[in-house]
């Protein structure tokens, strides 16, 4: 069983890199292949995550203490499944949408290779190995934000790039001070493996804030948002995919590891450092959902809401609560599924009427249907509408804040509330303009506008059937999640 | 197992709507039977439920795991008769709508939001706890979002965009006061409410969370100063529409503060005296902006909220009279019943009016329904009973709202306190009467008295069969209801009193039956009715209409535009200041880290650029580069490899030097 781990991780790397060698002649057998490809991982992760390795696989070793290592707990399973849910479902629809674009091989190998490296970062047994597959995952995905090559393409390439780069590197920084101070191996231990006695209580505190930003820097917390944005230039499945799942969701991830499998809550409860980062946090929701709000372009938009509900987990997670936990693992899976396919219509809507702008999608409604009742549901979901999933890690991280006490913790609620009051404000109006459009505007140049075949409306019901019962039925994943931040799995 | 049956009336409209949806792609007809059965398929079960109350038993379901935390639900006698109320405004209007809406676009839209809404609305109504009240009230308001907009006019769009901005700021507001509320307390439900409340000494801890709580909610019944939305949304929507809004949307906010009032605030004065100074401005507010409204509905939606004030102060009155308040409970549980009635009659009769005209404003439609005995009879009947005259339904809660003010008034003046307040309560109360009076008679003398400019052509008959059912049965019912005021409206308030104060039951078992009809309780009346005689003669036909060119006196619009908050505070605050401000900062701090990249590249960091290798080195024949030398060590000079190279002499150096020491040492 333990093999399967690695076999989870290789399967895609090399499948991914070995498309090239085929020359596919035909579309179609690319599309098998790579389909075929991710199936297969998502089966093994699926049969992995039923059956659960105990222990730990260790590859090889890099110094007398530090290894490559892989373990599968609760955390990895929860992101490792959600990965292995939206990834086939994304490959269907970047089949359709890759036609527009060309240079598909390029593309198919870079986006099989990426669930590789992600699940690697999922199932690091340590930092280092964490450290090792977070900076394959900024050079594997570089090609796919550049992927149009034009110059705006290159510009956030090389952003994303430069951002990415300086927080591994900052990151870099405080894992030394963990390693000096703590365990020489680094391995994820529940609770931290740093003594809270350490006499060296501000340099490990400083060095907190150093990962916490560097790594942040994929969750784009302010300061370090603005990659995320500029690299809306790639073509959406990769915006969908990675900069609302995969990619942003590894920077929270590895907060969350570091928070609570390296420092450990008890160590950094009480202190400026936990209340830095969870003002940083709270402060990026209220201004995602504000530039959001500012902004016209709607991947852009969506791209900034990202960066407010990354933040939304942050604050979770700077809680340094079980409760604070489980709201961000809820809001780490819900957010997932929700942003996706907000992503994906985005993305419909462009491949099938090249249209990018908010204004422009006035009246669309009527024409592309069930794009729209997809944006309609997942927007509502997003806002933290009951019977939705947003509702409810809205509550658990409002609760989890409120049961804290103190003043950084209510604002922090506020923040979610102001947040989500912009989110029905940006969201919103593009539903109402594509469903209500003011009379005789927006109609002409409408009627060839339609929904996108099967391969794109697919995952649209996929993903409303899956926020539908995730927001009626978490019961048991909740359970599961709390379990999971209560170090139990 | 049979509590199961209560989740009966909220699913059951919610699938009769997505049926109806999915039957009404095929065909139109089919559709309308669908939707009807399904409004009646939920009036029986909640006639039933109401019966099932009626005879002292409850019913109360939890199903765990729904939204994260569950949902809880209890049947009482108070939500059985909302529920049925609810059920038979939805029942009367989907009826309606089949004939109003026949010439209408998107008529399988306003179907499924129709009857979503219905179900969220019951499942408001249902709630025993905060939680799953919450829920459905946003559902509610989502869905009910699509019916103000129905029409897709300017008018409607910018109202349903006032709609929805209330709707979520107050949803937000709310949920922020639950999460507090929670944190305090350790429970929403309502059943435990009242004990954690009890175990703390001091209420003041309580106060923020029960005001944004009551922001939500107060919100949804048209409050002051939240009302905004209410004058401009009712009367846009679809009358059958209008009619569920005013009637029983603005009751589940209602519901909410009731359910504060009595699990939180129960007997608390300062809680009664906030919402009784609210619900005095906003009884007052609503009185005048109607008198001034020279349009059908919109006058209707100003009485609306007149008529919430009306219910507020009652509330406040349960707060303040303590131990004593009976009256008060009463007089609140009846206003809401008869308000809603009233107010499905008066806006169905205005539905009529405006699928026959396509208008609505009083010059308009002046002298339509002259000879039209039905509509005129039915008309009557609400204006009647809204005005609060002896015999009809509405002089019983005014009546018992009147008495409790009173009562207040001696008991304060017992216990030695300055009552003149007070006193101002009492005469706005009576004067909002005399306005509601005012604007009735206004209308009904308008519609159904004086004569036409012209004649009008008609279509007959201009209404059908069915149309005047649904508008006929609920009219008589009032006057019923206000004859029979021991029989059906004690009952009724008896059946709501376990709600509205958990204390009262067992409290007053032996207390004097009222005596409705006695000279004290008349007087009252009668005080409403002389003033709004005097507001109207002296008014409303003095200066609120003049002589045209014609020379016929018309209704001229002297709507008071500075009273209007909405224009003149919050759109400028939430559309031009905040957005000014935001975008600001969001401007300055989104490119902060770039700024300070590019400030660096350009100062500490700047990089000499290596310059490029000119064209005019490669030229041929006789030309000779005079930079030539220079040029290629300054490439030199800037090259990767040439920085390498100093580097490695100076480690050379370096080691030499370190080389030297040691030797010597």
């Amino acid at each position: 069983m333990k093999a399967l781990m690695c076999a989870a991780v290789l399967l895609p790397i090399l499948s991914g890199a070995a498309l090239p060698l085929f020359r596919f002649k035909k579309r179609l057998h690319r599309e098998i292949y790579v389909e075929t490809a991710v199936l297969l991982t998502s089966a093994v992760v699926l049969a992995l995550l039923l059956r659960r390795p105990e222990g730990t696989l260790r590859i090889f070793r890099l110094t007398s203490t530090l290894e490559i290592a892989l373990r599968l707990d609760g955390l990895a399973g929860v992101f490792a499944g959600l990965v292995a849910f939206l990834w086939p479902l994304a490959s269907l629809y970047a089949f359709e949408y890759i036609k527009h674009e060309g240079g598909d091989d390029r593309f198919f190998a870079c986006y099989t290779m990426t669930y590789g490296v992600t699940l690697g970062i999922a199932q690091s047994a340590n930092l280092i190995t964490l450290y090792l597959f977070y900076e394959l995952l900024t050079l594997v995905t570089l090609p796919l934000v550049m992927h149009t090559g034009d110059r705006r393409s290159v510009r956030a390439g090389f952003k994303y790039l430069g951002y990415s780069i300086g927080g591994a590197a900052c990151a870099f920084l405080g894992i030394m001070v963990l390693y000096a101070c703590g365990d020489p191996a680094l391995t994820f231990v529940y609770g931290g493996f740093i003594s809270p006695d350490t006499p060296r209580r501000t340099l490990v505190l400083a060095a907190y804030l150093m990962t916490f930003f560097g790594f942040g820097v994929k969750a784009a917390v302010f300061p370090f948002h603005s990659w995320l944005p500029s690299a809306g230039v790639a073509p959406t499945p990769v915006t969908a995919l990675l900069h609302a799942v995969a990619v942003v969701k590894a920077g929270a991830f590895a907060v969350m590891r570091v928070t609570f499998y390296c420092f450990g809550s008890a160590v950094l409860y009480g202190t400026w450092a936990q209340y830095a980062a969870m003002a940083f946090a709270a402060f990026t929701i209220v201004f995602g959902s504000s530039m959001a709000l500012r902004e016209q372009h709607l991947k852009r938009r969506l791209a900034y809401s990202t960066v407010s509900n990354l933040s939304y987990i942050l604050f979770g997670v700077s809680l340094m609560t079980p409760a604070g936990l489980v709201g961000a693992l809820s809001h780490m899976v819900y957010h997932g599924v929700m942003k996706i396919t907000l992503f994906f219509c985005a993305g419909a809507i462009m491949y099938k009427t090249h249209r990018e702008f908010v204004p422009e999608l006035t009246g669309l409604g009527r024409y592309m249907p069930v794009t729209f009742t997809a944006f309609t549901v997942a927007s509502a979901a997003l806002v933290g509408i009951p019977l939705l999933p947003g509702f409810i890690s809205k509550w658990n991280l409002a609760t989890a804040a409120l049961a804290e006490g103190g003043l950084f913790p209510v604002l922090g609620v506020a923040a979610l509330l102001i947040s989500a009051m912009l989110t029905a404000a940006y969201l919103f109006t593009p539903v109402v303009n594509a469903f209500f459009p003011p009379e005789n505007r927006g109609r002409h140049g409408l009627e060839q506008a339609q929904d996108p075949n099967w391969l794109m409306k697919l995952p649209f019901f996929v993903l409303m059937a899956a926020m539908l019962a995730l927001g009626v039925g978490s019961r048991g994943l909740l359970a599961l999640l709390s379990r999971v931040a209560a170090g139990q799995l | 197992m049979k509590d199961y049956i209560l989740l009966l009336p909220v699913l059951l409209p919610m699938l009769g709507a997505f049926a109806a949806y999915l039957v009404g792609r095929v065909s139109k007809t089919a559709k309308d039977y669908m939707a009807d059965a399904a409004g009646l398929a939920e009036f029986i079960l909640c006639a039933t439920l109401l019966a099932y109350a009626a005879s002292g038993r409850e019913l109360s379901l939890a199903v765990p795991g729904i939204c994260g935390r569950g949902i809880f639900f209890r049947l009482d006698g108070f939500r059985a008769i909302y529920a049925g109320i609810a059920a038979l405004m939805w029942m009367c209007t989907t009826v309606f709508s089949r004939e109003y809406l026949g010439h209408y676009r998107n008529r399988n839209r306003y179907y499924l939001f129709t009857l979503l809404t219905c179900g969220a609305t019951v499942g408001v109504f249902l709630s025993n706890d905060f939680f799953t009240a919450f829920i459905f009230f946003e559902i509610m308001s989502f869905t009910s979002y699509v019916m103000v907009v129905q029409d897709e006019k300017p008018g409607a769009m910018r109202a349903g965009e006032t709609y929805i901005a209330v709707a979520v700021i107050g949803g937000m507001v709310m949920l922020m006061g639950l999460f507090l509320l929670e944190n305090r307390l350790g429970t929403l439900n309502f059943d435990e409410l009242h004990a954690a409340v009890e175990s703390m000494a001091d209420l003041s801890p309580l106060y923020l969370p029960g005001a944004l709580i009551l922001f939500g909610f107060g919100a949804k019944a048209g409050m002051f100063p939240l009302h905004i939305w209410l004058p401009k949304a009712h009367p846009v929507a679809p009358a059958p529409a209008s009619a569920l809004l005013s009637g029983i949307l603005t009751k589940a906010g209602i519901f909410g503060v009731l359910a504060l009032s009595a699990r939180v605030f129960l007997h608390d004065s300062v809680w009664g005296n906030a919402i009784l100074a609210l619900g005095t401005v906003t009884m007052v507010l609503g009185a005048v902006l109607a008198v001034f409204s020279v349009d059908l509905k919109r006058t209707l939606a100003c009485s609306s909220m007149s008529q919430i004030g009306f219910i507020l102060v009652g509330v406040g009155m349960q707060g303040l009279l303590g131990p004593h308040n009976s009256l008060a409970v009463w007089g609140t549980g009846l206003h809401m019943i008869n308000h809603s009635m009233l107010k499905l009659v008066l806006f169905l009769c205005a539905g009529v009016v405006y699928m026959n005209l396509h208008k609505l404003d009083l010059n308009g439609i002046r002298g339509w329904g002259r000879n039209k005995p039905f509509l005129s009879a039915c008309f009557l009947m609400g204006v009647l009973g809204i005005t609060g005259v002896p015999l009809w339904n509405g002089y019983v809660s005014k009546t018992l709202l009147h008495e409790s003010i009173v009562e207040y008034i001696e008991l304060v003046a017992e216990s030695g306190a300055p009552t003149g307040i007070y006193h101002v309560v009492e005469w706005l109360f009576l004067i909002s009467g005399g306005l509601t009076a005012a604007y009735m008679t206004k209308l009904y003398v308008a519609v159904f008295v004086e004569k036409p400019d012209k004649s009008f052509e008609d279509h007959k008959p201009y209404m059908n069969r069915q149309s005047a059912l649904v508008i006929g049965i609920p009219a008589l019912l009032l006057p019923m209801m206000g004859l029979l005021p021991s029989g059906i409206m004690a009952r009724a308030a008896r059946l709501m009193e376990s709600f509205m104060d958990p204390s009262l039951p067992w409290r007053d078992a032996g207390e004097q039956p009222i005596r409705w009809f006695s000279l004290t309780n008349l007087r009252g009346a009668a005080i409403s009715l002389a003033i709004g005689a005097a507001v109207y003669l002296l008014f409303v036909r003095q200066v609120l209409m003049r002589r045209d060119g014609n020379g016929r006196k018309v209704y001229v619009n002297l709507w008071p535009k500075w009273l209007d908050l909405e224009t003149l505070l919050y759109r400028p605050i939430l559309q031009n200041a905040l957005p000014f401000c935001g975008a600001l900062m969001c401007r300055v701090l989104d490119n902060l880290t770039d700024w300070l990249v590019s400030l660096l590249n350009h100062t500490l960091l700047r990089r000499k650029p290596i310059p490029p290798r000119r064209d005019e080195d490669y030229a041929p024949g006789d030309y000779v580069p005079h930079v030539h030398r220079s040029y290629t060590l300054q490439r030199i000079s800037g090259s990767v490899s040439f920085s390498l190279l100093l580097f490695g002499l100076g480690f050379c150096a370096a080691m030499g030097y370190l080389i030297v020491i040691l030797l010597t040492k």
